[in-house]
């Protein structure tokens, strides 16, 4: 069945409120950003942003969850063909979250921060609650168990939570220490590998 | 805490005691943070004003600033008393535990336990602490800092005991038990693990971080 006309009008609306929100929060960050300067630059009332999204932070988490469809799609082509240990295709597959999430780190921990957020529904998807990465790293995981190289015995969904919790972490270390991509990137080799060292078979 | 009645402050004049001004300031502060905490846990952070915590209070908000800088100021002096506390209850626990491992576990179920019955509170201060403005600031907060030397402290023990090599990484490997601890606290808050899942978790964790530390 065909969409009614007023279907497509907001979904429309939803749409550019979308792209003002992402260009606004790539150039002045999520805090600095208002709905009202959201509803101008799309060119829509403040009343009907409002119609469309609860918060602000529910644009948010829509605002990564468009960017980041894209790159799942990506990441579903890529992971059958990675190879090596479980560690060094767990590296692998961080180094390309990396190269997608590091470029607006600010943004970025807005996210993160926006998980804990008291305005978000239950449908919205902030970071640590998204359940592609999970399973993603779930598979990458339990296929280490069928190669020989993670013991049977780990606590996988730990695991999975310990990964999630240092990645974020790294994000934090650019606005502690003003780390740069590599040292990022760097730190996270090395918190894989020591997490691999756990998981290994005895 | 010690209680002062006015009274014995006007009988002892001669003892170095607070003035009555400054006994009132101080309940102005207390009274101002207990409706803080009560805000902040009801609508969050982002979602609590100085306006609302100041009725909350039954003040003005001239005198909630006249105390406090502003919310990011209050929030710091209720999160700092807070960690003050976990420390004390995380190092008794410590003192509790036998090897490594077990030191750990038993000062991450104090935490918690701590927040156990303050949930919403914690849920703020997560959100806080991401935010790119404030978070570095109250992840750098001295009371932050000396939870994770408690755990860096631990580890160094475990060092010397011959528990763990001297190779052991332990700046990272603290880090990475801090997140661990942490990571932990959204299934409290947004799935109601209890006491004992929290446990059974943080045990997993703790046993795959140290894995690579262990001599032999």
């Amino acid at each position: 069945m065909a969409p009614s006309p007023r279907q497509t009008r907001k979904a429309a609306t939803r749409q550019r409120v979308i792209e003002a929100a992402r260009e606004l929060f790539d150039t002045q960050g999520y805090q600095g950003t208002t709905i009202r300067e959201i509803a101008s630059h799309a060119g829509v009332s403040v009343g009907s942003v409002f119609t469309t999204f609860a918060s602000k932070g529910e644009i948010l988490s829509e605002v990564m969850e468009e960017r980041l469809e894209g790159f799942y799609a990506e990441l579903d082509r890529l992971v059958p063909h990675l190879r090596g240990s479980t560690a060094d295709r767990l590296r692998s597959i961080y180094a390309i979250f990396f190269s997608v999430e590091a470029p607006r780190t600010r943004l970025f921990l807005s996210h993160i921060a926006a998980a804990f957020d008291w305005t978000l529904p239950p449908t919205a998807r902030p970071y640590g609650r998204n359940d592609r990465v999970r399973a993603l790293l779930m598979e990458t995981l339990i296929q280490g168990v069928s190669a020989g190289d993670v013991d049977p015995e780990t606590d996988l969904a730990g695991v999975v939570e310990l990964l999630i919790a240092v990645y974020g972490w790294t994000y934090h270390m650019v606005v502690t220490e003003g780390a740069d991509t590599k040292t990022m990137t760097a730190t996270m080799d090395r918190q894989i590998g020591l997490i691999a060292d756990g998981f290994r078979p005895r | 805490m010690k209680h002062i009645s006015p009274h014995q402050v006007a009988g002892e004049s001669s003892v170095k005691m607070p003035t009555r001004r400054a006994l009132a300031k101080q309940q102005t502060r207390a009274k101002v943070l207990a409706a803080a905490r009560r805000l902040f846990s009801e609508s969050g952070y982002e979602g609590a004003t100085i306006r609302d915590i100041a009725a909350e209070a039954g003040m003005s908000t001239g005198a909630v600033f006249a105390n406090f800088t502003d919310k990011s100021d209050l929030f710091r002096e209720i999160m700092g008393a807070d960690m003050a506390s976990l420390t004390d209850a995380m190092r008794e626990a410590a003192g509790r535990g036998r090897g490594v491992e077990d030191i750990l576990l038993k000062m991450f179920t104090a935490g918690y336990a701590f927040y156990k019955g303050q949930l919403p509170l914690a849920r703020a201060a997560f959100s806080v602490s991401w935010a790119p403005q404030d978070g570095p600031v109250l992840r750098n907060a001295p009371q932050v800092s000396k939870l994770q030397d408690l755990i860096t402290e631990q580890l160094a023990l475990g060092v010397q005991r011959g528990e763990l090599s001297q190779e052991s990484e332990i700046k990272l490997r603290s880090q990475m038990l801090f997140d661990a601890y942490l990571s932990n606290y959204p299934q409290a808050i947004f799935e109601g693990w209890s006491l004992d899942a929290l446990q059974a978790r943080a045990r997993d964790q703790i046993r795959i971080l140290l894995a690579g530390a262990r001599r032999g």
